[in-house]
């Protein structure tokens, strides 16, 4: 029998003791859940997580997160924020505070993070933001398995702009489980650009939920990379709430061994005279196992709406699996909309071809790997964002080298 | 010794045999050209060189410097100092042509023993080759090959060629798809890689190119041999007469 909901989980009353606050009633979705048929979550019900120890100790940020020049860094530990580790001089046009959770509905797991989370980083964005707010997320298990619910909240006001970085990565240890929930609300006429890269270790959970609105003449533009982890998941809900808005979603993944992640995205066009656009791109090795489900909603006064997507994914060996569900639900008669998906190898005659010119067979396929997630990767309009991502990617293929 | 010898070599594509003992031995400094009809072989044999896979070599030698190239991998025989200009060259979307050659470009630099080039060092070099070659430089910020005509992939394939100085250069039809400019331009940057050490095959069909690169010696690629050899002058020859007799006298 394949249960809609998984109801014996961890986070439940003994979870809530821990923290001292009201236990969470809800249960975790099953595979009878459409959008987690690909993304079964039996094996992380069943792990014993408890909160974050207070005497987990991290006194530093991780080396191998990256320094984006110009950035100011606002750290998280276990979804707590730290000052202690956070960067000052915001500069014009962003203020940071520690907000309240609304304990409102959503999905399952938005509704586990608002339950536990221990309070938002929030975002409020007043005006053309000086600074690049670089938000790091570090899991730190320390002995046991541990779950912790980071939460963000951007408001951008009307005619304001901002840059974020997202790092979300981990110190090794025991397995942990984060369960990021980020809103963001991009006001009319404001612009949101935000790049989020989760590299978490190879045996952490990441289930990510971000929830975006845009406003009549608001501009989000993001990128998503997913660089492993035992089970990770970013899935991005965004409504276009007003006329004249637009959004470009891309993101890129690169899998092996066991990894597995999953890109769910929900474009939701309420109104005419929006754009939205999406590239994914995948690379999976070992046994990996990649997902794209995409969904585009034109609602019927959504005229005017020009929606696409696209997916497309790799395959390094033969041990990988790919589901890719695309789903096009347009109510609108006067709108374009396109999706693609396409799946392939490495192409033997490019191989040749670099390698006559006498590069070596592992160059010549990390080469072909980054031109491959490159027309993804170069949407990123925020140069120094771009080659961190790419300069990201090229690290992951020298780890496949090394193995 | 012969800087690239080729030994009765035979080679045979999905079960047909194609080249039927190849014998060829190009001396430092020379400038060889094959002419033949189409489907006769030149191609197989340049692949053959240059290591593509797919193709059962079932006798005979090739010889770098006395070395077994055939025992080589693609990627080895190249550092050792093979080129092949391809008759079509691949596009490669996603990679950049600027990246490409500073990755082939240290390869060869690496094997030497040498450090890798630095990035303004390099700048200058692409900036200084480009020229010569008539490209815009802003062509190497683009995907290799991709969207480029067919005269600027040629083109391409000879800029790669004077960047990575080659020992022995071979030249796939490079002249088909240029105009009568880049005739002339494409070869003077053949003709300046021209050194005592080094040595060029150069395929192609029209007699007009062996104008601005006059060959030692041309032969005639017909059913898989050689079926004759001569100065430039067999090129005329060729040119006024056609095969015919070649593949009567082969057949
Ligand atoms: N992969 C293959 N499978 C089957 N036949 C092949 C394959 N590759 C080449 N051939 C055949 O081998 C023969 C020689 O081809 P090749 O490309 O070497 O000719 P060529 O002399 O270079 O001709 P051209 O002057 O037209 O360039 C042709 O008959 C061709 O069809
Ligand atoms: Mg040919």
């Amino acid at each position: 029998m394949k249960p809609s909901l998984i109801t014996d989980h961890p986070f439940g009353e003994a979870y809530a003791k821990h923290l001292g606050v009201a236990p969470w009633r809800g249960d975790l979705p099953g595979p009878k859940v459409e959008e987690w048929r690909f993304t079964p979550l039996r094996s992380l019900a069943k792990i014993a997580f408890a909160p974050a120890s207070e005497d987990v100790d991290v006194d530093a940020i991780p080396r191998n997160v990256p320094r984006i020049p110009g950035a100011v860094r606002l750290v998280l530990v276990n979804g707590v924020y730290r000052q202690d580790l956070s960067g000052t001089g915001l500069g014009k046009g962003v203020e940071v505070f520690q907000g309240k959770v609304a304990a409102k509905q959503g999905s399952s797991l938005v509704a586990l993070n608002a339950a536990y989370a221990p309070a938002s980083l929030a975002l409020h964005v007043t005006a053309a933001a000086k600074k690049v707010i670089h938000i790091i997320s570090i899991g730190a298990a320390g002995s046991q398995p541990t779950a912790f619910h980071p939460r963000i909240n951007v408001t951008a006001e009307p005619g304001s702009a901002i840059t974020l970085v997202e790092s979300h990565v981990g110190l090794p240890g025991e397995t942990y489980f984060s369960n990021p929930v980020a809103t963001i609300a991009v006001g009319e006429g404001a612009s949101v650009r935000r790049y989020v890269s989760v590299d978490e270790d190879s045996e952490a959970f990441h289930l990510a939920t971000s929830l975006v609105t845009v406003a009549g003449g608001g501009n989000y533009e993001a990128f998503h990379l997913g660089l492993g982890g035992a089970l990770t998941r970013q899935e991005i809900r965004i409504a276009l709430t007003g006329e004249n808005a637009n959004v470009r979603l891309n993101g890129a993944y690169a899998l092996r061994g066991a990894s597995h992640h999953d890109f769910t995205t929900v474009m939701d066009h309420a109104m005419p005279h929006c754009t939205s656009s999406q590239v994914f791109k995948g690379v999976v090795d070992g046994e990996s196992h990649g997902v794209y489900q995409g969904r585009i909603h034109v609602a019927r006064l959504a005229q005017k709406t020009d929606a696409r997507q696209e997916h497309k994914a790799l395959f390094l060996s033969r041990g990988p699996a790919i589901d890719c569900k695309p789903e096009l639900e347009i109510y609108a008669d006067d709108v374009q909309c396109a999706h693609g998906a396409a799946t392939g190898e490495i192409d033997e005659n490019h191989m040749f071809y670099l390698e006559s010119r006498g590069i070596d067979p592992e160059t010549a396929r990390a080469l072909l790997v980054e031109g491959f997630l490159a027309d993804a990767v170069n949407e990123i309009s925020v140069e120094a964002v771009r080659d961190q991502f790419v300069a990201d990617i090229g690290n992951w293929l020298k780890r496949r080298g090394a193995q | 010794m012969a800087l690239l010898e080729i030994k009765n070599l035979h080679a045979s594509v999905a079960g047909k045999e194609i080249l039927k003992g190849v014998t060829l031995a190009l001396e430092p400094g020379e400038v060889h050209a094959i002419m033949g009809p189409n489907g006769t072989g030149k191609s197989t044999l340049s692949n053959v060189i240059a290591g593509r896979e797919g193709y059962e070599v079932t006798k005979g030698q090739v010889l770098l410097d006395g070395e077994d190239v055939l025992a080589m991998a693609a990627d080895e025989r190249a550092r050792a100092g093979i080129f092949l200009a391809f008759q079509y060259p691949v596009e490669i979307p996603g990679v950049t042509t600027s990246a490409f050659l500073k990755t082939a470009l240290n390869a060869k630099r690496r094997a030497a023993g040498e450090k890798e080039i630095d990035a303004m060092e390099f700048m200058k070099l692409v900036k200084k080759k480009t020229e010569a070659l008539g490209m815009p430089y802003d062509m190497i910020k683009r995907a290799l090959n991709v969207g480029f005509s067919g005269g600027e992939k040629k083109r391409a394939e000879v800029l790669q060629m004077t960047m990575l100085e080659p020992r022995v250069a071979i030249l796939d039809e490079t002249d088909s798809g240029l105009d009568i400019d880049a005739l002339r331009v494409v070869s003077d940057g053949v003709n300046s890689l021209r050194a005592p050490d080094r040595a060029f095959l150069v395929i192609t069909h029209y007699q007009r190119l062996l104008d601005y690169i006059v060959p030692d010696h041309v032969h005639v690629l017909a059913n898989g041999r050689i079926a004759a050899s001569g100065g430039k002058e067999l090129a005329l020859e060729l040119e006024a007469e056609g095969y015919a007799k070649y593949l009567n006298a082969a057949a």
